[in-house]
């Protein structure tokens, strides 16, 4: 299933909940919280960073293979060409003085999904995240 | 993300309820300004009732270990449910903010 948003301005949570409400997500709670904070740090990335002022749409959308129980979530949006894989990951190794605010959304996604993938089509931002469940 | 905080002899006693996401982490910000004041605080962080954290919580609870740190106080953070502290544990967090 799939839906799209527009304006996204402050939709955070209705996109997350959308997600999160999905017959295709398993009821395991540990599951569950994976791919909330997975989910949310990906729309989030969206809302804050697409589109001046959030005004602009995100789909968004989930897809189950029932022989294989891999989750798909699919957000996709016509923001400015963005490949959030692109930034480095933080270096955890740092102490609380050195360490920066910031910069850990889509590592904590690359670390709860098994696969995150980028690709820009057809003028769309395309991020793809998959979990087997 | 109810967060209710008790000053008991020189500690502070801090309890967190509930989930802490991209639509709360502003007014937590606001709920634990009083955290942000006063000469070596003592903070103990009740984290039994915690049912969720996202990058948006872990912001302020390092602005919060950076602010203590720097005013020569120390805190702790007790009782994380394992996927709470899993996402400390992925982070480093685990590594600068005591838990126990």
């Amino acid at each position: 299933m799939k839906k799209r948003f527009n304006p996204i301005k402050d939709k955070s949570s209705e996109i997350i909940e959308f997600l999160m409400a999905s017959p295709d997500m398993p009821e395991d709670e540990a599951l569950r919280f994976k791919l909330r904070l997975s989910i949310e740090e990906a729309v989030e990335n969206v809302v804050r960073y697409a589109y001046d002022g959030g005004i602009g749409w995100l789909e968004a959308g989930t897809s189950l293979d029932h022989d294989s129980l891999i989750l798909t979530i699919e957000l996709r949006d016509a923001g400015v060409p963005f490949n959030p894989l692109e930034k480095g990951d933080p270096d955890i190794t740092l102490s609380a003085e050195e360490r920066e605010i910031g910069g850990l959304g889509i590592f904590l996604c690359k670390k709860m999904m098994d696969s995150i993938q980028y690709r820009y089509e057809d003028g769309n931002n395309i991020l793809t995240m998959t979990k087997k469940v | 993300m109810n967060v209710t905080i008790t000053n008991q002899d020189n500690k502070t006693l801090v309890v967190l309820d509930g989930r802490l996401d991209t639509s709360n982490a502003d007014q937590f910000q606001q709920d634990i300004a009083p955290l942000m004041e006063g000469d070596k605080p003592d903070i103990d962080i009740d984290c039994t009732a915690m049912s969720y954290t996202s990058s948006q919580g872990l912001r302020l609870f390092l602005m919060l270990q950076k602010s203590v740190m720097a005013r020569g106080g120390k805190m702790v953070m007790r009782n994380m449910n394992p996927q709470v502290k899993e996402v400390f544990d992925i982070t480093g967090f685990s590594n600068i903010i005591t838990i126990i």
